[in-house]
């Protein structure tokens, strides 16, 4: 094939196009699980909590034929699961990686069951009603970001406000520094007067309540059908996002198009038909995950002091 | 807290504790799933029969109940290995593929046109177990390098080696390994490599008895030698470890090849004992599963050979109810992994106990 179409303008646009819209479930998932890390909790069960929201926003926009109460449910789905979850880390406070990867395993199981007792093992799979694609006038048509960033959908300008949003909660609420004072010193928080429990039950739920938008942005933007593997670890590339974010959103935006760069460079180079095996393409965003987390370059990323390690009140 | 029952100072830890407690969270996970049988309008009291049933009862089942068990014993080992020197691994479903794959390509070495040649059986079942050891011990070996050498987290790092492990096989046998036909799948394994049957009128093969015996080795490992005892202790605290002069680096390590070698062999036994040539989605959530039954073994290499027996009846006894009642086969994911929540859950109950009634009621400055 000709090197210069795959360095012309029609590549490049295709590909950050799909770079920026891949990047949304990765970034929505982030931004919540930041805000359970910053509290003391490492929610590996996210991919479970995103499978979760992609099934409740397939079914609540299956029947009603609305997209946007799809997404209410998924975040409400997600919510409610990591409840669950923050019983688990905090109440019983069983190990976080235990409980995350046996939850997983759960969400598996329900949310294919539920989806066969409710669709029929059968029936041939029926796609729902999608997010279009907003073009933002004056915005969109600015020469080349203008297609790139403002042609996307009203739920990816809705994930780049929540980023800004979740920054301004994070470092300059009462309510941010209480829940990093918990992620850092249970201990102390508590002197201070601050719920240890409570914080990271909010901190989980936050997680969940992102995670399962995420899992509606990735049924209602991406896919728009439900199967058991839509999920194909975006919920543990954002634990690695969060890690190179250094628990910081906007870091973690900037990570997050990385990533999502990594999975539209496989999609444009089979449309644009180069000759490289899929697979090679596809393991590209876990290859760089594993690079990036390794610590092999930019040294060791300093986490929450109390990561992963359960609170007993005195 | 309130008339009835009181917090102990620390959690009861005796075996009957322990025992009682299990058992009611078993109960209740069952009662839960009974629950999912009713939307199908099934007795969930006869769909556990039906399901236990087809399992245990006859002696074809409990020999599918093995098979199934076999994969699911050898991963929870290497789990116990891992996770008890504090290698948190969670890469099993990468070295289960990876392990099949370097049995696939030396077991068709040995066809007749194969690069080595016909090999009796008892040659060629131990070097082909060295070679999916080998192979999924480097996979899983590279991430305890990760690691050790650069202090990498190697949960994340394990999770995704998995999907790279997947897309590999994937890629072998779509291109380099794929034979003539429609399917991207390896040839079929000369005849003579498969793994005999071991109990006439079963399907249950002489993997099985690999199983038991790793389970006896890991036992003997972390019990009886003194490298497994360095290895343990690297898991309980690596500090005093190393202020004891154990290299914790090395016995990271040793714990990673070997986590990943068992997972290899896990692969390499579902390989020769099933499905007899690489295809894809072979490992279908079973390095998940496996640790699942480790779990619920409390990481007890012993234990092990029941739970991995129990879950995988489990999976055979809801396969054969999809195929009779159209009960999704998913229920055994719901039911494996709610019994090891719940279990895990229980230990909130033994924080706890009853408050006898003829006890004279503390004051309130005496409670815990």
């Amino acid at each position: 094939m000709d090197l210069s179409l795959l360095f012309g303008s029609a590549f490049l646009a295709t590909w950050l196009t799909a770079s920026v819209r891949l990047s949304g479930p990765i970034l929505l998932a982030a931004l919540g699980e930041t805000f359970a890390e910053r509290s003391g909790i490492l929610n590996v069960g996210i991919e479970g909590t995103i499978l979760f929201g992609a099934l409740a926003s397939y079914l609540a926009c299956f029947y009603t034929g609305s997209p946007v109460i799809g997404l209410l449910a998924a975040i409400a789905l997600g919510i409610l699961s990591n409840l669950f979850l923050a019983f688990m880390f905090v109440t019983v406070r069983a190990s976080q990686v235990v409980v995350g990867i046996v939850f997983n395993v759960l969400a598996l199981g329900v949310a294919s069951f539920v989806y066969r007792v409710l669709m029929g093992e059968a029936a041939s799979p029926q796609p729902v009603t999608m997010f279009k694609p907003l073009h933002l006038p004056l915005l969109s048509d600015l020469p080349i970001i203008g297609p790139i960033l403002f042609t996307q959908t009203i739920l990816l300008y809705l994930t780049i406000a929540l980023t800004a949003l979740s920054a301004i909660i994070l470092f300059r609420t009462k309510f941010g520094l209480s829940l990093r004072a918990v992620g850092e010193n249970p201990k102390a928080a508590e002197a201070a007067g601050i719920g240890v429990a409570r914080m990271r039950y909010i901190g989980t739920a936050i997680s969940g309540a992102a995670a399962g938008m995420a899992g509606g942005y990735l049924m209602l933007c991406e896919v728009g059908l439900f199967r058991d593997t839509i999920v194909t670890g975006q919920g543990f590339i954002a634990l690695a996002v969060v890690i190179l974010g250094r628990w910081n959103p906007w870091k973690a935006a900037i990570a997050a198009f990385v990533f999502g760069a990594a999975d539209a460079l496989q999609l444009s180079l089979q449309l644009f038909g180069a000759p490289v095996p899929p697979q090679l393409l596809l393991s590209l965003p876990y290859i760089l995950t594993i690079l990036a987390i390794s610590g092999v370059f930019g040294g060791k990323a300093v986490q929450p002091a109390a990561l992963m390690t359960p609170y007993e009140k005195a | 807290m309130s008339r009835f029952i009181e917090r102990r100072l620390a959690p009861a830890e005796g075996p009957i504790a322990i025992a009682t407690t299990m058992g009611a969270a078993i109960l209740i996970a069952l009662v839960l799933g009974g629950g999912l049988f009713a939307v199908f309008h099934t007795n969930p009291v006869t769909a556990y029969m039906t399901l236990f049933g087809e399992a245990f009862a006859s002696l074809r089942g409990f020999g599918f109940s093995l098979v199934k068990a076999a994969p699911l014993a050898l991963i929870a080992l290497g789990t116990i290995v891992a996770w008890r020197s504090g290698f948190g691994y969670l890469g099993f479903e990468g070295c289960f593929v990876i392990g099949a794959t370097a049995a696939t390509a030396f077991a068709l070495a040995t066809a007749d046109n194969g690069m080595i040649g016909p090999l009796p059986f008892l040659v060629f079942l131990p070097l082909c177990i060295l070679c999916s050891l080998v192979a999924g011990g480097i996979w899983a070996g590279a991430v305890g390098l990760l690691r050790a050498r650069f202090g990498g987290n190697e949960v994340l790092i394990s999770l995704m080696s998995n999907y790279v492990g997947i897309l590999l096989v994937q890629y072998l046998i779509s291109g380099p390994m794929r034979a003539p036909g429609g399917l991207p799948q390896s040839e079929r394994l000369p005849q003579e490599t498969w793994l005999p049957f071991i109990i006439s009128g079963t399907r249950a093969h002489a993997g099985i008895l690999i199983a038991l015996l790793a389970a006896i080795l890991v036992w003997a490992l972390l019990k009886k030698t003194p490298v497994g005892f360095e290895m343990i202790v690297t898991g309980l605290n690596p500090s005093a470890a190393r202020y004891g002069g154990i290299s914790t680096s090395a016995r990271i390590l040793l714990a990673a090849f070997l986590a990943g070698g068992l997972g290899g062999i896990a692969g390499m036994v579902e390989l020769l004992g099933v499905q007899h040539r690489l295809v894809d989605g072979m490992s279908g959530g079973v390095g998940f599963i496996g640790i699942v039954v480790a779990l619920l073994a409390r990481l007890n290499p012993v234990w092990v050979l029941l739970t991995a027996v129990l879950y995988g009846g489990m999976t055979v006894g809801a396969d054969a109810m999809q195929r009779s009642s159209g009960v999704p086969s998913s229920i055994t994911f719901i039911l494996q992994s709610l019994i090891v929540l719940l279990v895990l859950a229980s230990e909130l109950a033994r924080r706890y106990r009853f408050r006898s009634p003829f006890q004279v009621a503390l004051a309130p400055s005496e409670k815990a």
